[in-house]
This record gives structure tokens, sequence and C-alpha cells, in this order.
């Protein structure tokens, strides 16, 4: 059936997970299924259906082998919440292969562990030292908090003594298009 | 990007801009009740997505990104200097004597209260005392009037019975009132004639008073 969207736009490009796998031989499994949401990256993300269960609902449980940009999950995954999103994509079976090709890893992206503090804050902090009467004349710099999940999968911190090989500093830092700031000085 | 680099240059404050003209204060746009449909107008319109330009996207997802990665570490930071949860492995002896200090503190404050509170209870106590004695003393005032009035009635009773028991045929008098029941038979028995006289007695004994009765009027 032929979806009219009406109202606000969406994102979801495809068909449900019941309307693909309920058309499919042995309710699909074996086949590979993607999400359109995340095509955006060029790395793939696709599901192999593993099983499939149905609900007494609208919804259709099954169990894929997921690999999410390029990297497969260690374990495979349940699909229940999300099945009924109308943004599923079955891939024929001729492009299986050609689609989760994997592409060259690029280098891991290093990130710096510290950076200093905002310029107002350095100069409290010094003074409160001077107070305690510690001398020093440059402040320890400040730890940086990553995203638990992003800093396992997309980046790496820097070790002691490794060079980072991405900028991140307090401030504004360098802009990633110059253009916008023709003109201007920063 | 441009414009909101400028309006940080221009970011100037000055007087007027702080003051709030409070006639025309705002503080929620209300529109409409939030159960209420959507507009009959609106109903099939597709708002198209705004289109941010990819440079602009980009540039804009690195400061935010590095914004909210300064906020995370910043807070964490100072979460950490201050937050007295993590202080308090620095010195258990310290943290111990300004817990005990802040606890005596705390003890003296609850004692003050309490003797405030005892004083007022005290006094509300003896109050509510007081009020309960008059209750109590109104109703049996009360109470002893109503019994007053039973016992009153109750004797009129018995004044009236007195009375009335004067005419009562007793074993004395017996033989008197059988004497004058046979002497004074009467008969209550009676016909109606048709013009409405009543004709006593169950023979018909002319030497009888008639007396007249509207028959009519009865009806």
């Amino acid at each position: 059936m032929p979806y009219k969207y009406i109202g606000r736009t969406t994102s979801f490009k495809g068909k449900t997970l019941w309307e693909i796998v309920g058309n499919l031989k042995n309710f699909g499994v074996g086949r590979i299924v993607v999400r359109s949401v995340f095509e955006r990256y060029p790395e793939p993300s696709y599901m192999k259906i593993l099983k499939v269960e149905t609900l007494p609902t609208p919804e259709v449980v099954s169990v894929d082998k997921k690999t999410f940009r390029g990297k497969p999950f260690p374990r495979p995954i349940v699909i229940e919440s999300s099945s009924y999103k109308t943004d599923y994509r079955l891939i024929p079976k001729v492009e299986e292969e050609k689609y989760c090709k994997r592409i060259e890893e690029k280098d891991v992206r290093i990130f710096p562990r510290t950076f200093e503090f905002p310029p107002i804050m350095k100069e409290l902090i010094l003074r409160e030292m001077k107070e305690k009467g510690e001398k020093l004349t440059e402040v320890p710099p400040l730890e940086i908090v990553y995203s638990k999940c992003s800093k396992k999968t997309k980046y790496r911190i820097a070790k002691d003594g490794e060079e980072p090989n991405v900028e991140i500093v307090m401030g504004f830092g360098t802009p990633v298009s110059p253009s916008l700031y023709e003109g201007i000085k920063l | 990007m441009l414009r909101l680099v400028n309006n940080f240059r221009n970011l100037t404050i000055t007087k007027e801009s702080l003051s709030i003209n409070y006639t025309n204060y705002q503080p929620v746009r209300w529109r409409k009740p939030i159960w209420l449909p959507v507009a009959k107008t609106k109903i099939f319109k597709v708002p198209p997505r705004t289109v941010i330009p990819e440079e602009e996207k980009v540039e804009l997802m690195r400061l935010y990104n590095s914004y909210r990665t300064q906020i995370k570490s910043l807070r964490r930071y100072l979460t950490y200097k201050y937050c007295t949860k993590f202080l308090a492995s620095e010195d258990p002896e310290e943290q111990k004597k300004i817990f005990e200090e802040d606890f005596a503190r705390c003890i003296e404050i609850n004692k003050k209260w309490n003797e405030e509170q005892n004083v007022l209870r005290e006094k509300r106590v003896a109050e509510e005392l007081e009020v309960n004695l008059d209750f109590a003393r109104n109703r049996i005032e009360l109470e002893l009037i109503k019994q007053e009035e039973k016992l009153q009635k109750v004797e009129e009773i018995v004044r009236r019975e007195k009375e009335q028991g004067k005419s009562f045929i007793t074993s004395e008098n017996i033989d008197e009132a059988i004497e004058y029941a046979l002497h004074n038979s009467v008969d209550y028995n009676f016909a109606i004639d048709l013009n409405g006289e009543k004709i006593f007695g169950r023979e018909n004994n002319t030497q009888e008073v008639k007396q007249k009765v509207s028959v009519l009027a009865n009806i």
C-alpha cells in the first residue's frame, strides 16, 4: 500500500519490516534489510534476518545480525519496538554482496585527553592556589569528557605522550568552513 | 553565521534593553488549548523542510559539539571539586568533626523549637480543657432542666388520673352503680323519618322526645 504522508515531513523512506518480511519465503530468513536513516553514512549499515516472530499487535519481532557503519555487532539483536517504522528496504539478493562489502578503514582518529580552562576560570584557579599557598604558575589542564559510547566506536583518546590527530580546544577553535567568516577578525 | 558573529559584536547592554515593559509583558504566548484539533486549513499542509547549506551545517555541528564537550568537561570538574559526595573521601576526621558540629547545632535549634512549642502546647491544652469543661457544664444544666420538665409532665398526668379516679367504680360502690345502670337504661338505637327527625328507641315510643337532625346537611 503506498503511503501518503500528511503533515510534517518525515525522514523515513521505505516500508515497515512486516511488509517486507511477510511477503518473503520463510519470512525472509537470511535476507538483508537496511534502514534508510543509516544509509547516510559512507560505511554500510545493514541487518541480516535470522528469525522472525509475529506479535498480536501489528508488529513483528525479528532477530537480526546487525552491522552498523561497517562494524558488526558482537551478538544478534532483537528488533521489536522499531519494526513498525516505514523505513526498511530490502536488498535484492544480487546486490547483497556488493552492498555489504567492507570499505577500507580510515586512520583511527585520536582525540586529546585534556584541554585548557577558560581564561577567567584559569585566573580564578590561580588565585585560589595562591590563597592556599601553593606556588604554581600553570594551571593543570582540564580533562575532557567524551561520550561513553562514541569513545569505543568512533575514535580513541590519546594515551600519555601520544600526539592527537584531531584538534579540540576550549573556545572557538578553527572553523571548518572559513568562507563563512570572510572579512571577520576571529 | 555572519549575522551571529555580528550580533555578538553589537552586543552592548544599555539601560533600555534591560528594562521590561510590563504592560505588554507576556511570558507565555497562549495560542489555543492543546486538545483542539489541527486547524482545518492546516490539515493537508506539508511544511517544507528548512534547508541549511552544507558548509553552514558542518560549521554549526562543529560549534555545537565543541560547546557541549566544553560544558560537560567543566561541569564534571566543578562537580568533583564542590560536591560533598566526592569531598567526603578527602579527610574523614575533618568531615566527622564538621558533621558533629553541625549535628550539635541542629540539636540546639531543635531544643529551642521544642521549648517554644511546649509553651504554646500547654497554653492550647489549657484553653481546650476550659472550653470542654464549659461545654460539659452547659450540658449538665440542660439535662437537669430536661429532667425537671419531664417530672412535671409525669406529675401532671398523675394528678389528672387521680381526679378521674374519683368517678371510678370500686368494690364499695358497685351495688349502687349496678342499681343506677339498671334503672337508667339507655337505648342508642334510633330511626330517621322523612323530615330528618330522629326517633330514639328500638320500640316506637311516642312519649320520647323527638330530636330533629338535619340529615340532608350531613350528606
